[in-house]
């Protein structure tokens, strides 16, 4: 952990109030990118991460007391993650699932699930994974997650793999199973 | 447009493609009853979307990186300016001290 955040995150458990609201903009600063990138993890849309962010560090300005024994980076997102993203993450369709089919347990596994071994990875730890395990699979499975992640639909994966759009759907999902499998056999529950 | 009675190769698809383009709500509300009970009961589903997840998250995220944190940092500010103004609602119990009804049997009990 850096000396600024160390400073602000001293700052932000301090009792006073002011005091507070000013540590507010070092930690932002500090945080945003890395809290922003996990929160996009989940919802997949800049301005709903913007929304719960904000009222994510006003609930940190708000009652900082779980922040007071936090000492590296990645206890701080874990922190962060459990007591203040959380439920907002929950917040954000609960209001809609009032006419949703998907019962209100089932959403919230959806949209903000219990901390796994690699969601509490960070974005570098991951990206280093998935390189070396894509690098394990057949070099079609492979080439289906690269041209999904590149943008490309299903129409134009199965056009480039000469296959129809029902045999991609399974090839990413059986490929999306095994780089499960490969990512938990390389990083065992602690 | 989504299929109905999808299979959960093809919902774990449209959740991925929904997560990739922003748009969770549309996947969620396109969800029949019987498609919502085959998610909540599918162990393969729940593990899939924690891979999709982190492909979002690897491929992804540098969009919602704005340069602009300043801006955000206002807004931040403004939300703690409001929360600052607004009184912090009263407790249940305190509340419901003050407006408790009185019962009739309480009525009965006064003394005479």
């Amino acid at each position: 952990m850096n000396r600024r955040l160390r400073n602000a995150l001293k700052g932000l458990t301090a009792p006073d109030i002011e005091r507070r609201r000013r540590a507010m903009e070092p930690f932002v600063r500090a945080t945003f990118e890395i809290f922003i990138r996990y929160l996009y993890r989940y919802l997949g849309n800049e301005v709903e991460c913007e929304d719960v962010l904000e009222d994510v560090y006003a609930d940190i300005w708000e009652s900082p007391d779980r922040l007071c024994d936090v000492n590296n980076d990645k206890h701080l997102l874990r922190t962060v993650y459990l007591y203040y993203m959380r439920k907002h993450l929950r917040e954000v369709y609960r209001r809609r699932n009032r006419h949703l089919h998907l019962s209100q347990k089932g959403l919230e596994r959806l949209i903000a699930p219990e901390l796994g071994i690699l969601e509490m990875m960070s974005e570098e730890e991951l990206g280093q994974a998935l390189r070396r395990m894509l690098n394990k699979l057949k070099p079609r499975e492979r080439r289906a997650i690269e041209l999904w992640m590149e943008g490309m639909s299903n129409r134009a994966i199965a056009n480039e793999l000469k296959a129809t759009v029902d045999a991609v759907k399974m090839l990413k999902f059986r490929t999306i199973l095994k780089l499960k499998k490969l990512m938990h056999n390389y990083y065992p529950k602690e | 447009m989504y299929d109905i009675n999808r299979t959960i190769e093809t919902l774990l698809d449209d959740y991925a493609e929904a997560l990739r383009d922003g748009c969770i709500p549309t996947f969620l509300k396109s969800l029949t009853r019987e498609e919502a009970k085959r998610i909540a009961s599918s162990r393969q589903f729940q593990d899939a979307t924690e891979i999709a997840r982190i492909l979002n998250s690897v491929g992804f995220a540098d969009k919602a990186v704005t340069s602009n944190v300043s801006l955000f940092i206002s807004r931040v500010d403004a939300k703690i300016a409001s929360r600052l103004k607004k009184p912090k609602a009263s407790s249940r119990r305190g509340r419901g001290a003050r407006t408790k009804p009185v019962t009739k049997m309480e009525k009965i009990e006064k003394p005479i």
